[in-house]
């Protein structure tokens, strides 16, 4: 934190040495042009400038005796080795005196002007060595320098700055808003688990931050789970382009509780939760749900979720046994939905997950904002409700057989498939060594012709030497 | 919320102290790491703006420096991220205080640039 602050701080101070010398440069452009500061070293640098300009196409001479000449008129002289900075500043000038290129325009008339001279020498130009009030009124005729985007670069530079460190307070304030409304004392974390927080010890830290605007919070020690990890995915307010484009295509603050659920405590589920248009997409890409799962339509006869939602679920047992009675009543029902169901997202209890952990509970809700934390508290609710259902949950042995022969199938495809992946690495490597020997046979026939020319090369050179040695004993 | 744990867990406390496993953050490696973005657009942005002379270009090449340098996620990018963003930013920098007339090209004042004494 401190020292992404630290670097915008330097980029900062970047950007302002830029200006003053951007400042300094507008200057030397148009010298004599803020003739209210009337600065001395300033002046001196202007006149400076000023003078090797001239299109001046014979040498270096000229111009520099001109400018010693020239510099003695000046009304508030200073010695050039009065202020390191000055040789800095004058250095521009003399590269641009560098830039004229003498061999181009052999052979001209001297009297002849360049045929594109600088803007600079507009200025310079008019024999005009003992004033610079006169050439003052000709400054103001060249056209202005516009600083049109200098002035609005800078300025939002400036405003991105300031929204970094305002958009980062909110959403740490966010993050503490809902840390504090679930997992400090008495709170709903704290009554459900006995570790709280990322650290070891009593006084760990709640929340883990990764990055500006994603924070974690872990809790561990519980019945049938090993733990669980909620995390907070923010707005990027602390980027003002993200911000702005935000504004465009609105986002949600989003949290997400992983539940890893202790293996023996988990019985095959698949299971899924999610409003209508999602859980369609759920089903359709979320890999466990597409091969074990389906979309579940209403049942008659029963009390089930608000029409807004969708279930999807490998049976209609597992569906009708994990919607209870007082899941509908305090959340999913047609009446508590609309009051507290708001900020709910999805959710997705599996026992067939990719990676590590397969037995995972995922609930994914909207994060209202600091003031109203309150209305996710039925949501979060769910979460050690929905550990403790699931760990006491048993299928019937029918239900059982059926998706053990689901699980079986799956497992000979997977088998199946990394048979084949296996076969086709094998191949592959196969292929490639015959390619490498062909690769090194080859070598090795060019690397024989070649020794075979240099032996020959070599004979060749012995039928000759005994010549040039005869040769020169004559 | 507590009648919800009142149903299944009233008659016990559902904690277990024994059980806790400290937190252990899962590895992330560099490739699953999100794409800088904006530090690719401002190094496109800084080379347009060095090639053609062109102030703007420059300017949003700094500004989407800062943005890719809001959004750093850890330490190992930080170290790639801020030394190709200060070469950036110092060379635009270079670049503009070099005065002279705009008809000369490029790589004249590079190589003028690359020859000069240090300052």
């Amino acid at each position: 934190m401190d020292l992404s602050s630290f670097r915008l701080l330097f980029l900062l101070s970047l950007l302002v040495t830029h200006l003053s010398f951007s400042h300094v440069l507008a200057d030397s452009h148009f010298e004599g042009f803020d003739a209210e500061e009337d600065d001395p070293v300033e002046d001196d640098i202007l006149h400076h400038h000023s003078i090797p300009s001239p299109p001046v196409t014979q040498s270096n001479s000229q111009p520099l005796s001109d400018l010693e000449t020239k510099s003695h008129p000046d009304p508030n002289p200073v010695p050039t080795s009065d202020s390191p900075s000055q040789s800095d500043l004058q250095k521009p000038s003399t590269t641009s005196f560098d830039y004229w290129d003498e061999d181009e325009f052999e052979g001209l008339p001297i009297e002849q002007p360049p045929p594109e001279p600088p803007k600079v020498t507009e200025t310079a130009t008019p024999d005009d060595p003992e004033s610079e009030t006169t050439s003052k009124p000709q400054n103001a005729t060249v056209p202005k320098k516009s600083f049109t985007v200098e002035i609005a670069c800078g300025s939002f530079l400036i405003v991105f700055i300031v929204n970094y460190f305002t958009g980062k307070r909110e959403n740490e304030n966010l993050a503490l808003a809902w840390a504090a409304k679930f997992a400090t004392k008495g709170s709903i974390f704290e009554k459900n688990f006995s570790l709280l927080g990322v650290g070891e010890g009593e006084d760990s830290p709640l929340l883990l931050k990764e990055g500006q605007t994603v924070f974690k919070f872990y809790a561990s020690g519980r019945r049938y789970c090993q733990g669980l990890l909620a995390t907070m995915e923010l707005k990027s307010r602390h980027d003002l382009i993200s911000r702005l484009f935000n504004l465009v295509v609105p986002c949600k603050d989003e949290i997400t509780f992983e539940v890893y659920m202790n293996d023996e405590a988990m019985d095959q589920v698949v299971f899924a939760v999610a409003k209508k248009k999602a859980a369609k997409g759920m089903q359709k890409e979320v890999r466990d749900l597409q091969r074990f799962a389906g979309l579940m339509p209403t049942p008659s006869g029963r009390k089930w979720v608000v029409d807004e939602l969708s279930v999807i679920s490998e049976s209609k047992e597992v569906a009708g046994d994990l919607i209870t009675e007082t899941v509908l009543e305090q959340v999913f029902g047609d009446k508590a939905f609309e009051k507290y169901g708001k900020n709910f997202i999805s959710m997705h209890f599996s026992d067939q997950h990719p990676g590590l952990l397969r037995k995972m509970l995922l609930f994914k809700f909207a994060l209202p904002d600091a003031n109203h934390m309150a209305d996710i508290t039925r949501l979060v609710a769910l979460v050690p409700y929905y550990i403790d259902l699931i760990g006491r949950y048993k299928l019937s042995s029918q239900a059982r057989s059926k998706t053990e022969a689901a699980r079986v199938k799956a497992a000979q495809e997977a088998y199946k498939e990394l048979q084949n992946a296996r076969q086709e690495a094998l191949q592959r490597k196969k292929a490639e060594k015959k390619k490498m020997l062909e690769e090194a046979e080859a070598k090795l026939s060019a690397e024989a012709a070649r020794k075979r020319e240099a032996k020959d090369r070599a004979r060749q050179m012995k039928k000759a030497m005994p010549r040039m040695k005869m040769t020169r004993a004559h | 919320m507590s009648s919800h744990n009142n149903n299944s867990t009233s008659a016990n406390d559902p904690r277990q102290p024994s059980a806790a496993k400290p937190y252990v953050a899962q590895p992330v490696s560099p490739q699953d790491l999100p794409v800088d973005y904006s530090g690719f657009i401002a190094v496109i942005f800084g080379i347009a703006g060095v090639m053609f002379r062109y102030k703007l270009s420059s300017w949003l090449a700094i500004i989407f420096c800062a943005q890719s340098l809001a959004n750093m996620k850890n330490v190992e990018n930080d170290l790639k991220q801020i030394s190709m963003a200060m070469m950036l930013v110092l060379f635009l920098f270079r670049c503009f205080n070099q005065t002279g007339p705009a008809e000369v090209p490029v790589w004249r004042r590079a190589l003028d640039w690359l020859t000069r004494e240090p300052v």
